[in-house]
Formats: structure tokens, C-alpha cells, sequence
């Protein structure tokens, strides 16, 4: 018994409590992965590869769409070439299940290929978002999963002041692509999107899309917009950058320096070394951020400029090299603390306890006088119990939680009220001081199990219930209510029996 | 306080209680079943909820005027903790037909116009990172030259102090208010920053699918919660006496919904979590004075169950009222100083605790003879009515009932406690 205790004050004083963030400040935020926006881009993927390889096997006069999420058909298939596009589909489509239907070919994505990809996307948001809050720099951050095979992440963020910045970071899908641009010829772009249109006669080719951008000023405020045509065809990506960080360009600006893999750099040398003198489009999540003018050829490394303010180069590094996300995520849920209202819970809190404690005392030492420090001390060791369990367990201390310790308070001294209504009633029942606290004790302990069972069951449920603040709650009452069984049946117990054994004859008995 | 050897007939008076119980009840179902009277919170409803704090009393109306012009709908605001800390509560919807929060565009169009013109950056609003990358750039004490990253570390501990003050005052009216500053880097920051009439305090927002789950999860707790319960005390007690509790915790539920929602208090997480824990307390209090029946019963059979409930109630009666006082002295505590948030918490609780003590005494138990006795009375023809059947077990009797059992009301817990009595 006095090593339990001992074992808990030790604990407390080690590891402290942890606040939770209703206590402490900082942010909460229940995420959803959008997995459609994965199987939507591996359903694009295989479908432009069905029509490169189509192309190239010379099969003409095939048009491919998607058709839904997962799905995509081609018309328009001769009959002739039929074994043409069976080996296309055998060596690149394995993950689809396909019928004909006349010269149309339907692919929809198996379902066991879109739960692997809806898995993969969700784990890889949950890397990503995790290496970009880690480079952030917050201190005891949480990212989970909730739940096995869902597609919600919960993320706590303990002191965070500047929530909006976090909220951007996490959400930059950060998909880059550097493609060509194929007009204007030198780059830079066109306030007017129909001027570009004119260009091609009122058609853009297959292989080219307009995509828009903004202009900045000096200062890097959004000025407004302008438009390229790029080809759909990418040079690189995101996933071809080894290393990107903010750095100062040639008129002091902030610009991002990155560096390519090996691969990559083949990649970018050939891309850059055929085309000098075009533009080059940097396409960060489907906006141009600009498009320089290739120069010579570029191999390794290279900038991406575009009048950026200094945050946003540290922030674009941060989710370049932190990876892309594979989908987009949505906010369910954010819940962001000031510090400030975190300080007037914890002192509500604690004077709320404290005018609990001191009342319940009180009462306790009117009803039962001498007995009563029993009950007091029963108490006490119970709290220093929750502390104990709350610190060693790393489990966090929420407003709630506060109440539910205070009611703990409350109800903690029903088991010594049970107990000692006992021993008084047996002692009225003219039974000496020891019969009576040994009976007391024996009869009253069916009544503390039933009862606290009770609130046992009610917790439990709870802490499966809750999330963040109400879970706390649930964790100090059930706590609460396991230590107040075991001071009252234990601890109480061993007082009575130090107390008696003292004194060779016991007369009476303050209770 | 002589609470001891009371004889009071509980049991005379439990026609008129009953009736008093239904009338409460009733009340609390028509206030749920009245949509317009529930005030669901952001947790339920989904939504966006910000406290913010002002240099003085805000007009309300000047404030739902403003968040209404930015387009957000059904905006209430209301007055957050004591009257002089100037703190206000928006709620509103999110932003139409998307999970995201208005909070953003709420905060835009406050600037808008209780920062209008003011130009610099607002000490109330920025984070502490950006207060140093604010002061590494204006570099009051020149160490640009050891590199940016040093440079932000320089200043990282002067944008500490203007956290610490923002989280001792919550918002910052005066430069005095920030300590641990240099002159210099004091100096800089009154002449490049401001301190802005407003801070927001918390930020929070619920969209339309998580209020949907938050919903779905909360009634789907208190409802297992209830199930549980029946289930042990389907175990330990036999059918009337279950009945009883059960008929008990649902009352002291519905009734505290009642006056929860009449009181006009708004339903989120915490809410919950006090009526939870409102149904373990309950239980917990019908069953202490249920197993002081069962003894009873055990001790001295053939005595009219009505006598049995009557003793065993005033047997129980001091621990009954001295636990409740405690639970009650605590939850007060919580409703006296614990402050916005657990309002709410603590006015069920002590509400609640109110009255489960209550209805342990007048709902469980005469509901547990009510079934007895009726019962009993189908079986008219071959007993004297009102007795308790209890008393009679070699009588066949109606299934669920009583299982035939040479014990009289104990379930499977007693028997094994009624040996360990007899030492």
C-alpha cells in the first residue's frame, strides 16, 4: 500500500502532469484525406498511359476518358487492333477489371486496387503532414489515425500560436511540376486567356492546357492574374527534388533553391538542354508560379522564383521537401485554444477543486469527527493516486478532467460513508468497537462494488465516446472511482486497524 | 443532525410522488421533442464558435451586424465569463455547403473595421514566430549580419514576453503591459506594430459531417451506457428491482434534460459527459438502498414488502443524503467557479444529483412494489393481494417475474453473500 503511494507521488514528481490543450492552448484538428482525389489521379495516370502507349503502337483514332473516379473507357478501338490493346492492358493495366462493349473498352479499377490505393494515400498524408509539422518545429505534437482503416487523422498541437500558418502548411497538397510552356514562346504570361485561344484558333491542341497564375508586386502581394499554356506532359515533379531551401535570389529576394536526384537531373538536363530559349513552367498545385526562360541546360539543381514573401519560402520548402500530399485534405473539426483562456480555465479549475475539497472535508469531519480523518486521508490518498496514475500513464489533464477529479471528491466518499454507517449501525447494535469495524467493513463491501461499478460502466462508455477534453474526463473518473474502492476497502481499512490495535481495550469509537 | 432511527413512512405518500415524477417527466420530453427549445452547440449542430475579447463592452449589435455582413448566416453572440472581461461569443454556421470555418472571414471583416486604417503589424493577433520574424526583420539590435536563422533566434525570446502578457491579460491594451523587453526592441515595436482592439481567444469549428458523427456517437453512448447499466442490474437484482432502477435513472435523465434545456443551456460534448455520468451516479444510488432490501428481505421474511422498502430507505437514509450532499457540494463548487465551460457540466450534476436522491427514494422503490403487487394481483385467486410474492415461492409463478428460486429477492450475486453474512 505505502509502495503504491510511494510509487505515485514518485511518479508525479518525475514526469509532471501533462496539460491537454483546453489547459494549455494550442490546436486540434480532425482531418479527412480526400482518397477519391488519389483514385482520381491513378485512374488519369494508367489512362494516359493507355493513350502514350496507343499512340505509340501506332493504333490511331482512340479517344480515352474517364468516366468516373474509377473508371475510364475508350471508344473508337479497331476492330483489328484488338490484340494491340490486350497487350497494353496485360503489361501496364493490371489493377483493372475491363469488358467491350461494341468498339467501346470499359476499365474500372478493381476494388482491391482502390482500397491499396485509398490505404496508401491516407499512410502518406499521415508521413507528409507529420515531417511537415515536425519541421515546424512544435514540440509533443500527436498525428494518429483514427481508427484502423479510416481516412480521418487527428492532430494535436500543443502552444500553438499562429493557427491559420498551420492550417496552410498541413492543407498545401504542394504538387510540383515543371512543364514547358508552349506559348507564349519566351515564357511569361498573358493577362487575356482568349488571346491564347486566337493563338491556337479557338482549339487547344490535345497535348496543351491553359492554366492561370497570379503576378505579384514587389512586396509579393497578389496583383493579379495571368495565363500559360503548358504542355499536360511533365518534365519533373515533386518527387524528383532531393533537397529544397530558402535562399536569396540575385536582387534579394527570397527565392527556393532545390536540388534534383540523379534520376531527376537526367530528366531535367534533356527537357532543358532540347528546348533553351522556351519557357518553363514551375506549377505548384495547378498554378503557375512562374516560368522562366531556359537559359542552358540545367542538370542538378536550380531556383523557383516568384516574388515570394520570406514566410512562404520557408513554408514552400517546408512542404517541397516534406513531400507532396497524395490527396487533398478537408477540415472536419478545429478547435484552437488561446493561451490566455487556457490560464482562466486552469485557475477556474483549481479554485473550483479547492472550494470542492474543502466543503466535502468539512461535512465529512461533522458527520464522522474523529473517524472522519480516516475518510480525509482516504481522500487525499485518492488524489495523489489519480496525479500518480495520470502522470505515469503520460495521459493528459483537461478542464473536464479537472471535473471530473472534483466530483471524484464528491463521490470518492461514498464508499467511507457506506463503511461507516455500517459501524455505526452495528455499534448501536451494541457490538464492541472491533466486531463492529470488522462487520462494518464486511457488510458494507457489496454496496461500494455495486455502486461504483455503476459509474465504472458509465466511464467506460465515455472514454469511448470522447475525444480530447470529454476523454480526460472519463480517464480521471475512472481512475477516480478504481482508487476510491481501493482507499476505502484498503487504506481505510489498515487506518481502523492501526488505530484499534494501538490500544489494548477500545471503549468507543468517534465516528 | 440525527438521521438515524428515523422512521419515516416513505412509502404513505408514493401515489402523489409518482404522479409529481410523470408530470417532471413529461416535461422533459416535451422539451426535447420541441425542436426550438434545444439550443444544440457547434459539437452537434456543426459550426463556428470564437471568443473574442475587446479593450471595453462591446455592442452586440454592432457585432452581429458586422459578422452578418460578410455573408455568414444565423450568427449569435453573447456575452463570454464575468462583465469586465469585455469577452464575447460568436457562434455561427460554417461557411455555406463546405466543412471549412467562417472563423477566417469572420476575423477579416472584424478588422475591418475595428482596425481600420491602422497600418503595422497587430501584436494581438500574431503568433510568436511571426513576432520574431517582424522584429529579425526590423533588427532593433543589428545581429542581421550573423545570418537570418540567428537573427530569428535573437529576437525569439523578446516575442516570448509578448506571448507571456498575452496570455496573462488576453489582450493587450497597453505597451506596459509586456515586461523582459529591451528599450530597444520596445521602441522598434511601437513604432512598427500595434497593439489592435481586438484578440481572438479560441477558435473553434465543427463542420456539418462531424456535428453529424458528434451526434450519432453521443446517443449512441448514453444509450449503451443505459444498456449497460440494465445489464448488471438485470444480473445482480431480480425483474421488479430492476425495473425500478432502470425506471429510476431513465427518470432523473429525462427530468434534468428538462430543466437542462429549459434553463436554456446549450448541449455539446461536455454535456454528455454529464449526463453519463449522471446514469452511473443514479444507478449507483437506487442500488445501494436495493441491497439493503434485498437483506432485508432475507433477514425477515414474510413481512409485507411495503414494511421492508420503508425500513430499508430509512436504514439507507443518512448515507443516501450525506453522499448526495458531498456530490452536490462538489458539482456546486464546479457551478460556482469553474467558469464558462463546465457550466453547463455542473448544473447537471448538481441538478442531477438532486434529483437521483430523490428518486431513489420515490421512483425506484415504488415502482419495484407497483410491479410486485401487480403481478401479484393476477395471481389474486390464489393469493391474498398486495402481499409480496417474494414471500410465497413454492407458487408457480409468471416467467419473468420471478425465476423459482429458494431465495426470496436475491439474484446470483446474493447467494454467495448471504454465506459470508452468516459468520
Amino acid at each position: 500500500m505505502v509502495a503504491a503511494v510511494a510509487i505515485a507521488v514518485a511518479a508525479y514528481f518525475t514526469n509532471r502532469i501533462n496539460l491537454g490543450l483546453d489547459l494549455r492552448g494550442g490546436m486540434y484538428l480532425a482531418l479527412k484525406v480526400e482518397t477519391n482525389d488519389a483514385l482520381r489521379a491513378t485512374t488519369d495516370k494508367d489512362m494516359e498511359r493507355l493513350r502514350q502507349e496507343l499512340v505509340d503502337q501506332k493504333v490511331p483514332g482512340v479517344a480515352v476518358q474517364r468516366t468516373s473516379d474509377t473508371a475510364f473507357e475508350a471508344t473508337g478501338v479497331p476492330l483489328d487492333k484488338g490484340d494491340v490493346v490486350g497487350q497494353i492492358r496485360d503489361k501496364f493495366l493490371s489493377g483493372w477489371d475491363w469488358k467491350t462493349d461494341g468498339d467501346r473498352l470499359v476499365f474500372t479499377m478493381q476494388e482491391r486496387s482502390a482500397a491499396d490505393i485509398r490505404e496508401q494515400a491516407v499512410e502518406q498524408a499521415l508521413r507528409t503532414i507529420r515531417n511537415r509539422i515536425d519541421e515546424f518545429g512544435v514540440g509533443e505534437t500527436q498525428i494518429q489515425r483514427q481508427g484502423l482503416s479510416s481516412d480521418r487523422l487527428l492532430v494535436q498541437l500543443p502552444g500553438v500560436d499562429d493557427p491559420e500558418r498551420v492550417k496552410r502548411l498541413i492543407k498545401n497538397t504542394a504538387f510540383l511540376e515543371f512543364r514547358l510552356v508552349d506559348f507564349p514562346p519566351n515564357g511569361g504570361g498573358l493577362s487575356n486567356k482568349d488571346e491564347i485561344l486566337q493563338h491556337y484558333g479557338g482549339k487547344l491542341p490535345a497535348n496543351i492546357e491553359v492554366l492561370p497564375g497570379d503576378t505579384r508586386d514587389r512586396e509579393g502581394r497578389v496583383t493579379g492574374e495571368m495565363y500559360y499554356a503548358v504542355e499536360k506532359r511533365r518534365v519533373i515533379t515533386g518527387r524528383d527534388l532531393k533537397d529544397a531551401r530558402p535562399g536569396v535570389g540575385q536582387f534579394n529576394d527570397p527565392v527556393v533553391n532545390f536540388t534534383l536526384t540523379f534520376e531527376g537531373g537526367k530528366l531535367f538536363g534533356d527537357a532543358t538542354g532540347a528546348n533553351v530559349g522556351k519557357g518553363l513552367a514551375i506549377i505548384l498545385d495547378g498554378r503557375v508560379v512562374s516560368a522562366p526562360r531556359i537559359n542552358s541546360r540545367i542538370t542538378d539543381s536550380g531556383v523557383i522564383e516568384g516574388r515570394f514573401t520570406r514566410k512562404e519560402v520557408e513554408d514552400l520548402s517546408t512542404v517541397l521537401h516534406s513531400g507532396a500530399l497524395p490527396a487533398g485534405i478537408t477540415y472536419l473539426e478545429e478547435r484552437t485554444v488561446g493561451p490566455s483562456l487556457g490560464a482562466d480555465s486552469i485557475r477556474q479549475g483549481l479554485q473550483a477543486g479547492g472550494l470542492g475539497a474543502l466543503l466535502v472535508i468539512i461535512a465529512i469531519m461533522v458527520m464522522y469527527r474523529g473517524s472522519g480523518i480516516n475518510a480525509v486521508l482516504a481522500l487525499v490518498i485518492n488524489l495523489v493516486l489519480i496525479f500518480g496514475a495520470l502522470a505515469s500513464a503520460g495521459a493528459a489533464l483537461t478542464l473536464p478532467g479537472i471535473a471530473g477529479i472534483v466530483l471524484t471528491i464528491g463521490i470518492a466518499v461514498d464508499a467511507n460513508v457506506l463503511v461507516f454507517e455500517r459501524i455505526k449501525e452495528e455499534l448501536r447494535a451494541g457490538r464492541t468497537v472491533k466486531a463492529a469495524v470488522d462487520s462494518g467493513f464486511q457488510r458494507a463491501l457489496p454496496s461500494i462494488l455495486d455502486a461504483n461499478i455503476c459509474t465504472l460502466i458509465a466511464a467506460a462508455f465515455l472514454f469511448q465516446f470522447g475525444t480530447g477534453p470529454v476523454r480526460g474526463f472519463a480517464v480521471t473518473l475512472f481512475i477516480g472511482i478504481i482508487g476510491t474502492i481501493f482507499t476505502a476497502v484498503f487504506v481505510s481499512r489498515w487506518m481502523f486497524d492501526l488505530v484499534l490495535s494501538r490500544r489494548e481495550r477500545v471503549e468507543t469509537l468517534s465516528i | 443532525m440525527n438521521l438515524y432511527n428515523t422512521h419515516i413512512d416513505f412509502m404513505k405518500y408514493r401515489k402523489f410522488w409518482v404522479w409529481v415524477s410523470l408530470a417532471l417527466v413529461v416535461v422533459g420530453l416535451v422539451s426535447i421533442v420541441a425542436p426550438f427549445r434545444v439550443n444544440l452547440g457547434i459539437d452537434f449542430a456543426g459550426g463556428t464558435q470564437l471568443v473574442l475579447k475587446f479593450p471595453a463592452a462591446p455592442e452586440v449589435d454592432r457585432l452581429r451586424h458586422l459578422v452578418e455582413s460578410t455573408g455568414v448566416r444565423d450568427a449569435q453572440i453573447q456575452r463570454y465569463g464575468k462583465e469586465g472581461e469585455n469577452s464575447v461569443i460568436v457562434k455561427t454556421s460554417t461557411l455555406a455547403g463546405s466543412e471549412e470555418g467562417s472563423g477566417t472571414k469572420v476575423v477579416a471583416a472584424l478588422n475591418a473595421a475595428f482596425n481600420a486604417g491602422a497600418t503595422g503589424a497587430d501584436l494581438n493577433q500574431l503568433g510568436s514566430e511571426s513576432i520574431a520574424s517582424l522584429l529579425a526583420r526590423l533588427d532593433p539590435d543589428h545581429v542581421a549580419a550573423q545570418g537570418d536563422v540567428a537573427a530569428q533566434q535573437h529576437y525569439a525570446p523578446a516575442a516570448v514576453q509578448v506571448m507571456q502578457a498575452r496570455k496573462q491579460y488576453g489582450l493587450l491594451t497597453s505597451w506596459d503591459q509586456i515586461h523582459g523587453l529591451s528599450p530597444t526592441v520596445l521602441e522598434a515595436l511601437k513604432k512598427n506594430a500595434r497593439l489592435g482592439s481586438f484578440a481572438v481567444l479560441s477558435v473553434e469549428n465543427v463542420g456539418p459531417q462531424a456535428g453529424a458523427e458528434l451526434r450519432r456517437k453521443g446517443l449512441l453512448a448514453v444509450g449503451w451506457a443505459l444498456l449497460g447499466m440494465l445489464i448488471y442490474i438485470g444480473i445482480r437484482f431480480q425483474l421488479p428491482y430492476g425495473v425500478g432502477a432502470t425506471m429510476a435513472t431513465i427518470h432523473d435523465v429525462l427530468v434534468t434534460v428538462g430543466l437542462y434545456t429549459l434553463a436554456g443551456f446549450e448541449w455539446n460534448l461536455t454535456t454528455i459527459a454529464a449526463f453519463l455520468t449522471l446514469i452511473g451516479y443514479s444507478t449507483n444510488d437506487t442500488v445501494v438502498t436495493f441491497d439493503r432490501v434485498r437483506e432485508n428481505l432475507r433477514k425477515t421474511k414474510g413481512e409485507p414488502l411495503i414494511e421492508v422498502l420503508n425500513r430499508s430507505i430509512n436504514q439507507t437514509l443518512s448515507r443516501t443524503l450525506l453522499t448526495g450532499g458531498t456530490v452536490f457540494l462538489a458539482a456546486g463548487s464546479l457551478l460556482l467557479l469553474g467558469g464558462e465551460v463546465l457550466r453547463g457540466f455542473a448544473f447537471i450534476i448538481t441538478v442531477g444529483v438532486i434529483i437521483g436522491t430523490y428518486s431513489s427514494v420515490y421512483v425506484a422503490s415504488p415502482f419495484a412494489l407497483l410491479w410486485v403487487n401487480y403481478f401479484s394481483k393476477r395471481k389474486a385467486a390464489q393469493k391474498p393481494a398486495g402481499a409480496p410474492k417474494t414471500v410465497k415461492p413454492k407458487t408457480a409463478t409468471p416467467k419473468p417475474v420471478e425465476p423459482v428460486k429458494p431465495q426470496p429477492v436475491s439474484g446470483k450475486g446474493g447467494k454467495s453473500r448471504a454465506a459470508g453474512n452468516r459468520r
